[in-house]
């Protein structure tokens, strides 16, 4: 699995890949040049994978600091002739967007692949954004696979695709195909000889007047869709109701029909490529069909392509009745567009449209009288974090300040910040960088009334993806604000990669390691450093840092507790419950009730702290904030 | 077995007791015997102490969605009493067969003493009560005599090999486990695989 | 003093009401309340009902009677100066502590030979630099001792100096601090059922009180530095007419008028300018800047003192008789101004007096209750 059925030399073995593997694996086949990416859930496995596999495949595999760069460079490589793929979460193309809709102006040479990694109900996103509509607006064909096998062969036309019509192919997953595994078939490996060039004679321009050459290559796309192998029809030929689907709503709906017993009556058409619609072949199914109901995740896209698509076509469809989010056939818990696709919801959806009875299973019957309140869990700081120590930092010094100071939050494990294992400190979080540029505006306000201290707290990922314009912007329009870098030497939250502060690229290269304060400094700004593990000092440097004027940064500076831990056996934290004193005026609890780290847990029959060594990373913040010295350290001494 | 159209396997947990790494080896395992496997999870945010879930879908004709329909789990391979219950719950029945580590993990919120853990015995006694077999390990504590205490997950992995509702031998598991690790991760992991290996008894041996 | 009242309630009271007089001996008893400069906050509410933030905060309910009986034994004689054994003038013996005194340097010779003969093992004290703000201080030997030698005008929650310095195990303390600190030990000496965050109490082998008026908020630091022209100040002395910045190339002074706007309000309300609790308290003499006044309150003041005169470190004079009169004036006047805010209803209800002192406290000078 994983790095080692990437590696198989064998065309035609049977592995189990993930949708992330499969497309990295198409991208090598395929014999790509370039790949770029800003790690981005659900989609970072890509660019970590092509970076592992750069050397022995011979390609440039770039974690770049934000989307924008990372397309940029991808498209640059393709006009050098090279194959590119460049990787991004929804929120990405939303940064890339400018530079997408200009390059699908320009064109392009060698193929562009453009990966989107959708995330259906945010598990790992602040919003559920559905990257189809922005790709449309971009003027450029969408390819949607519904298993990892499909993603590898997806990605592999994509390349073809690109190259006939000269223009970025986006292909468009979601989590459940990104982190879902199955079957991949691989493939056999170009080789090639590639030679980038860029003839002097050659030119990609962005130029209004080209705008009705790209009208062009989107009508002979639609063209070619209509022959498409991803576009397939299986079922009854005259079914008089058709599920049009793509994705893995295919295999949803596959499922549900199976379980209502109407595989044999009601059609489904899967579209692989949902940007540009393949017309003819729809309009076949649309004039035989009186019901057609729609499975797609998130937002009505091809819902509403395909009505209007009807809408052209009024007289020849006709009878037809269409169904989904928008007739509300097509609803999950919270109503139509809202979560991810399930095999409840279609199964619902299907039954209705088809008149079958079906009751859906209620979850947790039998909990409700066995074991009414049984409590959720909620997402945490890592045992060791040292965010935790920064926020409990960042808490007392707003409390000494007393000027009742705002916290702008950002992306990242920190953003946790505004739940109460941060302490529910953060009082705004938008996109990448965006609790800087608020910064700017409120501290501007002074000589308008305004007078709360402004903090902008950022990681150390998002301050070298989008913070400098805005620290840039800070210093020339004179707004004063303290920003608080949460420096924990690593892309976190995303799984660990690493950026411009580590000194180390995709590929495993060591290579030069710019400091935030270097930054800084060159910005011109005031700028100190700090350990977090260090609560008291810690607290001490936000509340100095928030007494002074001007624009200005504080580094909090501590390894990953994960990343840490892998590092080294560190000396065992432990709870001397002699000294604990528990429930007491003194202390009530503060390491399991309010410090909250994950292994501070209670030993409910001595009714005394205890720490799970399990969980437990050994960081050694808790020993120094006991209020009595009941947490020790083996060995002695505070941990390094 | 194979009257079965297809094992629909919930691996569940809570993030960090890499419950990935013990559904990933499970479907390769399965690859490797030629089986058709899709598995759905959900990892990134979810790591940082939230529940997560892998669905892991056997079968020996059709390709499944990665997705199991509720009520629809055939075995549920739970790390945590509290994890298993809620996955129960949604996605097992009369028909599931559930096989759950002991040691609880302390949710934030009753650390932060809104909620109070539910007695693991009475878990457990529900659990018994709504599914058609429970077998409880200490894989924790099994792990941790393997030399490996983050190795709850090889010892539950061990345990599903070694229950036999995939016709799977243990050395193919083991084989897999060869290909991901070497020296002396390798050895760990394996102690704590076998350590599962016996733990569970074949279904139709085993009734409530 | 009795009754279950805790965090919420000492917030409600003491914090959010301009009472706090940042004293300091609630910081670090628990986690949940710290300090940064001269404020003093709760960074999180524990939750408990009873606290002994509460209980020995020197702005909550206090019987003055009851605290004479618990100190000294026996309840006083003097409405005015409280219970003591003798009044001096005083100066260190040795010269270089008195070069660096403010006046008479007795504080820092006491201090230091508190630590040098063992009777203390650490020395809770206020310290840094003149013209800038002071900071709590654990001195654990003469020179440190002596590197806090001088006044400072704004208040220093030193007594976290000494929440900490328990908690770190050191032994028997010596605090040095105003009255209002001083009163804060002595109540929480006098706690009932000392739990476990009383350690600090119970360390606590010698009280140096000092003399004080009022003290300013820190707003005077940058007010002295637009005064001293941006130039360090060496050293700072108010007097009852001016303040003095010495810039160590010339002096400044201006009337103490212009001071008085800093005064921190929760001053006003304070009733023990002479340190009535402490062991010895020890304060300017406004007569003769090479000496302070010496009270000496209590047995062990008596012993320490004693030792100290027969042993060099400190030498002393009779208080001169036509002197008294005068600081009586100003300690009656200064409790008077109290009562009358407190019949204002401004005082809340922290001072427990009997009822016929406040009524003494009304006749012209003298003895009696």
């Amino acid at each position: 699995m994983s790095f080692i059925s990437l590696l198989v030399d064998e065309p035609g073995r049977n592995v189990l890949m993930t949708g992330n593997e499969a497309v990295a694996r198409g991208a090598v086949e395929a014999g790509i040049g370039y790949a770029s990416s800003y790690p981005g859930s659900p989609s970072v496995e890509i660019l970590a994978n092509l970076g592992r596999l750069a050397q022995k495949f011979n390609h440039y595999a770039e974690w770049s600091v934000n989307e924008k760069v990372a397309l940029e460079g991808a498209a640059a490589a393709s006009f050098a002739g090279l194959r590119a793929i460049c990787v991004m979460k929804p929120n990405g193309l939303n940064v890339a967007l400018d530079s997408l809709a200009s390059i699908a102006i320009s064109g392009i040479k060698a193929g562009l692949v453009l990966v989107v990694g959708d995330d259906p109900a945010g598990y790992s996103s602040t919003n559920e954004e559905d990257s189809r509509p922005l790709e449309k607006a971009a003027h450029i064909p969408v390819l949607e696979p519904g298993t990892p096998q499909e993603a590898k062969e997806m990605t592999l036309f994509a390349f073809e695709l690109s190259e006939q019509i000269k223009l970025p192919v986006a292909l468009r997953c979601v989590t459940r195909i990104c982190h879902a595994s199955a079957n991949v078939i691989v493939g056999p490996v170009e080789g090639g000889c590639r030679e980038p060039f860029i003839g002097t004679d050659e030119r990609f321009i962005t130029n209004v007047a080209l705008h009705r050459v790209q009208e062009a290559k989107l009508a002979r796309v639609r063209h070619m869709a209509d022959t498409m192998p991803f576009n397939r029809y299986t079922g009854p030929e005259d079914a008089k109701t058709v599920v049009i689907t793509a994705g893995v709503g295919f295999m949803y709906a596959r499922e549900a029909l199976a379980e209502l017993g109407l595989a044999a009556e009601v059609g489904i058409l899967k579209l692989g490529l949902t940007w540009p619609l393949p017309e003819g072949m729809l309009l076949k199914y649309l004039k035989t069909a009186e019901k057609v109901i729609f499975i797609e995740e998130i937002e009505p896209f091809i819902e509403e392509n395909v009505m209007h698509l009807a809408a052209q076509h009024l007289m020849e469809v006709y009878p037809l009745r269409f169904y989904g989010q928008k007739s509300g056939h097509v609803a999950g818990q919270y109503g139509p567009g809202i979560g991810e696709m399930d095999p409840e919801t279609v199964t619902r959806a299907l039954a209705a449209v088809c008149g079958k009875s079906y009751t859906p299973p209620v979850a947790g019957e039998f909990l409700k009288d066995a074991m009414p309140d049984i409590p959720s869990r909620e997402r945490a700081f890592c045992a060791g974090c040292p965010h935790r120590a920064s926020f409990w930092a960042v808490k007392s010094a707003l409390a000494l300040d007393g000027r009742s100071p705002v916290v702008l939050g950002d992306i990242g494990c920190y953003t946790l910040g505004l739940t109460r294992t941060g302490f529910n400190l953060l009082q705004t979080v938008h996109a990448m960088g965006s609790g800087v540029g608020m910064a700017c505006g409120l501290g501007r306000l002074a000589d308008y009334g305004f007078h709360q201290p402004v903090i902008a707290l950022v990681g150390d990922s998002t301050f070298y993806h989008s913070a400098l314009p805005a620290l840039l912007n800070a210093r020339y329009n004179k707004s004063s604000f303290l920003l608080i870098v949460l420096d924990n030497e690593t892309t976190a939250m995303t799984g660990h990669q690493p950026h411009p502060g580590i000194g180390k690229n995709a590929m495993g290269e060591e290579g030069l390691k710019i400091t935030i304060e270097s930054v800084a400094t060159g910005l011109g700004l005031p700028v100190t450093v700090h350990d977090p593990y260090d609560v008291e000092g810690a607290t001490e440097a936000v509340f100095r840092s928030l007494q002074a004027e001007g624009p200005r940064v504080l580094v909090l500076r501590r390894a990953c507790a994960l990343v840490a831990a892998h590092q080294g056996k560190r000396p065992r934290v432990y709870v001397d419950q002699d000294l604990c004193i528990a429930d007491n005026c003194g202390c009530n609890r503060f390491c399991n009730h309010v410090f909250a780290c994950v292994a501070n847990i209670w030993d409910a029959a001595k009714n005394k702290a205890v720490i799970d060594e399990v969980l437990c990373n050994r960081c050694g913040v808790c020993a120094g904030l006991c209020p009595v010295g009941a947490i020790k350290v083996e060995g002695g001494g505070r941990v390094d | 077995m194979t009257d079965v159209g297809v094992h629909n396997i919930i691996v569940t947990g809570v993030g960090g007791q890499g419950n990935v790494l013990a559904s990933q080896v499970i479907a390769t395992a399965a690859v490797e015997s030629g089986f058709l496997v899709s598995v759905g999870e959900t990892f990134g945010a979810s790591q940082r102490g939230g529940s997560v879930m892998s669905h892991v879908r056997v079968s020996r004709e059709e390709a499944y969605g990665p997705l199991i329909p509720r009520s629809r789990a055939s075995v549920i391979i739970g790390f945590e009493p509290l994890e298993t219950l809620r996955t129960l719950a949604v996605y097992g029945g009369s028909d599931t067969a559930v096989i759950m580590n002991r040691r609880p993990n302390y949710p934030l919120g009753v650390l932060l003493g809104d909620f109070t853990y539910p007695d693991v015995d009475r878990i457990t006694e529900v659990i018994r009560a709504n599914s058609r077999s429970l077998t409880v390990l200490e894989a924790t504590e099994l792990a941790v005599a393997a030399g490996l205490p983050v190795g709850t997950n090889m010892v539950m992995t061990g345990a599903f090999a070694g229950s036999g509702v995939l016709p799977i031998a243990a050395e193919t598991y083991e084989a897999v486990l060869g290909g991901l690790f070497s020296g002396e991760m390798l050895a760990s992991n394996l102690k704590a695989f076998r350590a599962g290996l016996g733990t569970v008894a074949a279904p139709g041996e085993a009734r409530n | 003093m009795d009754g279950k009242k805790g965090p919420l309630d000492l917030v409600r009271e003491v914090m959010a009401s301009g009472m706090c007089t940042g004293c300091g001996i609630c910081v670090g008893l628990c986690p949940y309340i710290k300090t940064a400069g001269e404020r003093v906050a709760f960074v999180h509410q524990c939750g408990l009902e009873e606290g002994n933030c509460y209980r020995s905060c020197p702005r909550t309910p206090t019987d003055w009677a009851e605290l004479d009986r618990a100190v000294f034994d026996r309840e006083r004689e003097d409405c005015l100066l409280g219970n003591y054994r003798e009044i001096l003038f005083a100066r260190a013996g040795a010269g270089d502590v008195a070069g660096k005194g403010q006046y008479g340097g007795v504080v820092t010779a006491l201090a230091a030979f508190l630590l040098e003969e063992g009777e203390v093992a650490g020395a809770v004290l206020t310290g840094g630099p003149a013209g800038e703000m002071p900071r709590p201080v654990l001195a654990r030997c003469r020179d440190e001792v002596l590197a806090c030698a001088g006044s400072h005008y704004s208040a220093s929650p030193s007594l976290a100096a000494l929440n900490r310095a328990a908690r770190q195990g050191v032994e028997r303390l010596a605090v040095v601090g105003r009255p209002c600190q001083v009163l804060a030990v002595r109540k929480m000496q006098g706690l009932r059922n000392p739990t476990p965050n009383n350690l600090s109490a119970q360390k606590v082998k010698f009280l140096v009180g000092l003399f004080c008026f009022w003290s300013l908020d820190t707003g005077i630091y940058s007010f002295m530095r637009a005064r001293a022209g941006d130039r360090r100040i060496v050293r700072a002395d108010i007097t009852p007419e001016a303040m003095a910045l010495d810039t160590g190339s010339g002096v400044v002074n201006f009337p103490v008028e212009e001071v008085r706007p800093f005064v921190r309000p929760a001053c006003r309300l304070c009733f023990d300018p002479t340190s009535e609790f402490a062991d010895v308290a020890v304060g300017s003499t406004e007569y003769d800047p090479d000496w302070n006044t010496l009270i000496v309150r209590s047995a062990k003041g008596r012993e320490i003192v004693d030792a100290a005169r027969e042993g060099g470190i400190i030498e002393t004079r009779p208080y001169p008789p036509e002197r008294l009169p005068l600081l009586r004036k100003a300690v009656r006047n200064k409790k008077l101004r109290v009562l009358a805010a407190m019949e204002n209803g401004e005082a809340g209800s922290y001072l427990e007096l009997s009822d016929g002192y406040a009524h003494v406290l009304k006749q012209e000078g003298g003895s009696g209750r």
